[in-house]
């Protein structure tokens, strides 16, 4: 008789008690949750760009987390969605008027993407999920985690588009005069094509974790009744 | 008709109300806080972008003035850089030598408005060098307007005395045509266009007050 096939499928990994770390990896906004998928695809064509956004997105993230968790408890319930809009969308204007202030180019380059961040479904997740609910430090821990989370996919998926679509790395060349760069790359399909060789990178990573601690976790179940 | 009035409902909403007027009211005063301290360092950024574009189109320039267009075609001098569109940089060497105007002009492009500078010769009526500013051209198509050496080279004296039009790659035959990028058509008229629009309007406006311009006054 052939050996039962294990039925486990690896779902979201558990979080952890670290709520940067949770951000960061575990939680991971884009390759595990699947959050903000617009910014992700739109403006990853170049490495400046796609750290541009992801630091933008933290300081909104760390900003909104902050201050909704020090309100969380004035609130009355009922115009809690109201009131974390209000918030973000300051934080998001603050950001406007940062990123313009330190470089126009840079500013420039986002477009309309600095705006839409108060659309991005990330900060108002943790706003609900998270910063309504937890203290005001863990809060501000999350929103970095986060924050710093998707700046971190973001430049993987920057880094593949802007190596292959340009040939160059923030803008210093990888590959030598002698490389034609594939176009594609910096258009939205290259956007898709990107995303799907990080996302199965990942997927495949983490079902191979699991695999590996359920076959641990069985070899020592093995053990145990072979003593007893 | 009409019932009696529900209290319960209107002292419930009273705590709402004044949460969202204190939060709206936080809210404003740090967009106010950030708009005020961040307004002297945007202001000089974008001076400094422009210099840039400027120093880059007039190749020995040293100093600039703002010039404002009134309505009425009359120029005064701006201090800052008053409003796009209605206004001309012109450009002197480190003698005070009068090098050329600078102008701003814009047209719709392939996917957007594509936002370019310009410079030009009152004397000679050309144009004599052009620099794309803003633009959403397809990377790799549309947007070699920006970069592209051979279409570039069609501003290096560009008649202005006549209209001005973008011809198929490989077809210009007059000094006035500019030769579009293969594959870039669309692109390349918007900027034929633009440049045509905007000298047109601007050209005479120079040549009334060419003497006070090249005075630096």
């Amino acid at each position: 008789m052939s050996e039962p096939i294990s039925c486990h499928t690896p779902t979201a990994p558990p979080t952890t008690d670290n709520p940067f770390l949770n951000g960061l990896w575990k939680q991971n906004p884009v390759f595990v949750q699947v959050l903000g998928m617009c910014p992700t695809l739109a403006i990853t064509n170049s490495v400046r760009n796609a750290i541009a956004m992801g630091l933008a997105t933290t300081f909104v993230l760390v900003f909104s987390n902050t201050l909704i968790s020090a309100v969380r408890k004035l609130i009355p319930n009922q115009v809690r969605i109201a009131s974390y809009i209000a918030i973000i969308a300051t934080s998001v204007t603050i950001v406007d008027y940062l990123v313009k202030a330190i470089s126009i180019p840079v500013y420039k380059a986002l477009g309309p993407f600095i705006p839409l961040i108060v659309a991005n479904c990330i900060i108002l997740e943790r706003a609900e999920a998270y910063a309504a609910k937890k203290p005001v430090v863990k809060s501000m821990l999350d929103g970095f985690g986060m924050g710093f989370g998707f700046a971190f996919a973001l430049t993987c998926l920057g880094t593949v588009r802007e190596v292959l679509g340009a040939g160059t790395w923030l803008g210093f060349p990888v590959f030598g005069p002698h490389f034609e760069p594939w176009v594609l790359f910096v258009l939205p399909p290259g956007g898709f094509i990107a995303l799907a060789i990080w996302l199965l990178t990942f997927s495949s990573w983490r079902s191979w974790r699991m695999k590996r601690k359920l076959a641990e976790e069985n070899s020592q179940l093995v053990r145990v009744s072979e003593v007893a | 008709m009409s019932g009696p009035v529900n209290t319960g409902h209107t002292s419930a909403a009273i705590p709402m109300i004044k949460v969202l007027g204190i939060v709206s009211l936080l809210c404003g005063v740090l967009i106010v806080i950030t708009q005020i301290t961040t307004l002297g360092r945007i202001r000089h950024n974008q001076e400094l972008l422009m210099r840039e574009s400027v120093e880059q189109l007039l190749p020995g320039f040293q100093k600039q003035i703002v010039y404002g267009v009134e309505p009425s075609g009359d120029l005064k001098v701006l201090q800052g850089l008053g409003v796009e569109g209605h206004r001309f940089f012109a450009g002197y060497d480190n003698s005070g030598n009068f090098l050329g105007v600078v102008i701003e002009t814009s047209d719709r492009g392939y996917a957007d408005v594509i936002q370019a500078m310009y410079a030009y010769s009152p004397d000679s009526q050309t144009i004599t060098g052009f620099q794309v500013v803003d633009m959403r051209e397809t990377p790799g198509l549309g947007n070699r307007i920006g970069s592209d050496k051979d279409f570039l080279d069609n501003f290096k004296s560009l008649d202005a005395k006549h209209p001005i039009s973008a011809v198929k790659h490989g077809a210009k035959k007059n000094p006035w045509e500019i030769d579009a990028i293969s594959g870039a058509t669309v692109s390349s008229r918007a900027v034929g266009r633009m440049l045509n629009k905007s000298v047109q309007a601007m050209a005479p406006i120079v040549a009334k007050n060419l003497d006070r311009i090249k005075r630096g006054n």
